[in-house]
């Protein structure tokens, strides 16, 4: 009797702790759950809405310019209180795929950051909503800068705008100019003197280099900018429109002096660098010369304080100075959006005079409101200033990529990046490595022009 | 055999013995004397100089001021750790990450212990398919699963929760943990769980009272290899979490990074923040988990 009465208590114990286990389980999923059904794919049509309720905005920068973006948003919602925006701030390397995996799964925003090199794939899916007809009726119509609306544009397809541009990153020269004083240097203002002086500041036994490349990610888009600057060509694609220029024997000669920088001038960790680590050797104070663009302006501030300069690119054949197009950044609506009065209300506001004036001071870059581009900061920030003057007054020819092929992404990088290292290395000649970007870009505007009809 | 046998045959007399000093098993330490220090220490210094030169950097830059260029972290500075807790939210991602972890931890090692007790305990029809289909199920890398995933958490009104992170978490730590577990649960003698029942016990009990105490090294081996897991897991929070106070702390420190800047002091301070709970996490448990390492590689 009492073996069976300590039987019936243990299984009564087994039982209890079998449904402690299996509470816990639902109490912990359920503790951590209330979500919601991520609905808003790349399919969906969305609607109109009331013009009121909450809207979700997907920041494709997201950290560093989220304190600036709470901003905006605190403001417009005093302006407009019955419309709540919820900020999701995403870092710019997984944006993409972030909004890829909800245009296949859900969960897609109202509105979010879309530049010009993501406008292609995103239209391509269907997922943005063309906003020519919005902008034509707005209050913002003729206030922005028309060249930044073409640039999206065009890289959107050509057949819509899909995105409203906030501003233009611009390719900068940052130089020591206590070096250059130090060494009686010019400032690096032609290509000549650029190489001249990437020599002479170059001492390998105590550790400086008189500039640094980037053979990592982003090295695509610096050599071309290198190329075409020394080159003067000011065409991506030839006449025809079908072939493009980039292995013209002028940009083959070019690449091969700049890839020749590689090692003689730069240190050997150029072969990796992407736009971080170039930085951060720049600001480590061994390097006399950096390639990047606006973006980085304040990490040198904190370096250096005002012992460096950010100038525009060097010019080149003819005191002509050619630079290729920096993608242009932009907020977008997605089509998905059940709210699309609300949402369009959002982007007008952030595109107006004072707030993209006071984004692009935080940002450090150029404004796509013409008003906000006249303002006071930018006459302080010298790179910007001049990076500003050089995409508006005529003096710089601009090379524009073609970020409207689905493809160029691709190509760019993960089919051409580490085709770039071999040439650094010397595994491939600059005319070899040209030869198969040219096939690949051919193909590819084929293709397009094909789709296009 | 051989020498048992053989003894059978001609029992030797033992000889007498002089009496010898008991040897002292110096073969080890002759060995260890024989070979001169440095060829020991040198390799080993090369090895730290590697491993921890990174480490240093990592404190250097999260411990000295913005825009220094010195090689010495000094003055301190704790800027760079307020800013990324206070004004980059790395607080709430803590919290968030730790929960994460632990009730990861906590639902892998009970599921396995479940599924890996039923693999070693008993004999079932599929149960070489099911051994199978746990291996196979390692080959598919989560990424691929993203969009499915992602269709199936909406439908569970999950996105955007925690839970579709621990769940996905879970789900993909199990096929190795029931593996794992199920060979720990096999070196321990089923004799042992029978005499318990002898002694009154039913199945459960016997478990618990007499096989899970000797399971505690492959436990703590199955669970913080679920915890540090998903503690630096990336891909899942990024897809599934949308929300900012939801997010955790690898999809935090990837915000550090911008399009065209980056921050290296926050950068550098938000990495020892995430790395801390891990190095301590391992830090206790290092001796139970090389026994439990070892014990699950040897069957017995």
């Amino acid at each position: 009797m009492t073996h069976l009465r300590n039987k019936k208590i243990s299984n009564h114990r087994s039982r209890r702790a079998a449904l402690a286990v299996a509470l816990g389980f639902v109490l912990a999923l359920t503790a951590t759950a209330c979500g919601d059904d991520g609905s808003g794919t790349g399919g969906d049509k969305g609607s109109e809405g009331s013009g009121k309720g909450e809207i979700v905005f997907w920041d494709n920068n997201g950290g560093v310019r989220t304190d600036i973006w709470k901003e905006i948003i605190a403001d417009f919602q005093k302006a407009n209180p019955d419309i709540e925006v919820e900020y999701v701030g995403i870092a710019a390397t997984e944006y993409q795929s972030k909004v890829d995996t909800a245009i296949q799964g859900g969960g897609l925003p109202d509105v979010g950051g879309v530049g010009a090199a993501m406008a292609a794939g995103f239209a391509a899916q269907g997922a943005l909503e063309p906003l020519d007809g919005r902008l034509s009726k707005s209050s913002l119509n003729g206030k922005l800068n028309e060249a930044m609306v073409e640039s999206l544009k065009s890289a959107g397809g050509g057949e819509a705008l899909y995105s409203i541009p906030t501003s233009a990153n611009n390719g900068v020269l940052y130089y020591r100019t206590d070096l250059f004083k130090a060494a009686g240097l010019d400032e690096p203002t032609t290509w000549d003197t650029f190489y001249k002086a990437a020599e002479k500041l170059t001492d390998k036994d105590k550790n400086k280099f008189g500039y640094t490349i980037r053979g990592g990610a982003g090295s695509i888009a610096q050599a071309l900018d290198a190329m075409y600057g020394q080159s003067g060509i000011t065409s991506f694609w030839d006449s025809s429109g079908e072939k493009t220029t980039v292995n013209d024997p002028k940009n083959v000669a070019a690449l091969e002096k700049y890839v020749g920088l590689y090692k003689k001038v730069t240190p050997a960790a150029g072969l990796n660098n992407d736009f971080t680590k170039m930085v951060a050797q720049f600001d480590s104070g061994t390097i006399g010369m950096l390639n990047h663009n606006l973006g980085s302006y304040q990490d040198h501030v904190k370096a250096f304080g005002d012992k460096f300069r950010g100038i525009p690119q060097p010019t080149g054949p003819g005191g002509k100075r050619v630079q290729v197009s920096n993608p242009v950044d932009g907020l977008g609506m997605f089509r998905s959006s059940k709210n699309k009065e609300a949402t369009w209300k959002f982007i007008e506001f952030a595109l107006s005079h004072e707030e993209n004036s006071k984004f692009n001071e935080s940002a450090g870059q150029v404004p796509a409101n013409n008003e906000a581009a006249k303002d006071e900061w930018i006459q302080q920030a010298e790179p910007t200033k001049l990076a500003a003057a050089a995409l508006t007054d005529g003096s710089t020819s601009i090379v524009q990529l073609p970020y409207y092929l689905p493809d160029w992404n691709t190509i760019s990088k993960a089919d051409n990046e580490p085709a770039f290292q071999k040439v650094m290395d010397g595994q491939t000649s600059a005319k070899e490595f040209l030869d198969a970007l040219a096939h690949q870009l051919n193909k590819a505007q084929a293709e397009w022009n094909e789709q296009q009809g | 055999m051989i020498t048992k046998d053989a003894e059978k045959v001609a029992p030797v007399t033992p000889a007498p013995v002089a009496e010898v000093p008991p040897r002292r098993p110096r073969r080890q330490h002759r060995a260890w004397d024989e070979v001169p220090r440095w060829q020991i220490y040198l390799p080993l210094s090369v090895y730290l100089v590697f491993t921890l030169v990174p480490f240093y950097w990592i404190l250097l830059f999260a411990l000295r001021r913005p825009g220094s260029t010195s090689l010495v972290p000094w003055p301190l500075t704790f800027e760079h750790f307020e800013k990324v807790w206070n004004e980059r939210s790395f607080g709430t991602y803590f919290q968030n990450s730790v929960l994460v972890g632990v009730v990861t931890l906590l639902m892998t090692t009970l599921v396995a212990l479940a599924g890996g007790y039923a693999l070693a305990r008993f004999d079932f029809r599929i149960k070489r398919g099911f051994m199978l289909a746990l291996l196979c199920s390692q080959f598919v890398p989560g990424a691929l699963l993203l969009v499915p995933l992602f269709q199936i958490f909406a439908e569970l009104r999950m996105i955007n929760s925690l839970g579709s992170v621990i769940l996905a978490e879970t789900v993909f730590q199990l096929p190795l943990s029931i593996i794992l577990i199920s060979t720990f649960i096999k070196n321990v003698p089923y004799a042992l769980e029978e005499a318990a029942w002898v002694d009154g016990c039913d199945r459960f009990t016997a478990f618990r009272v007499v096989v899970l105490p000797l399971l505690r090294p492959g436990l703590i081996a199955v669970g913080s290899f679920a915890f540090v897991h998903s503690w630096n897991h990336f891909l899942f929070a990024l897809m599934f979490l949308s929300n900012q106070e939801k997010q955790t702390i690898p999809v935090g420190l990837n915000t550090l990074l911008s399009a065209d800047s980056v921050d290296l002091g926050a950068l550098a301070a938000g990495g020892i923040i995430a790395a801390v709970p891990v190095v301590i996490v391992f830090a206790f448990i290092q001796k139970w988990l090389i026994t439990g390492f070892s014990a699950g590689a040897v069957k017995g």
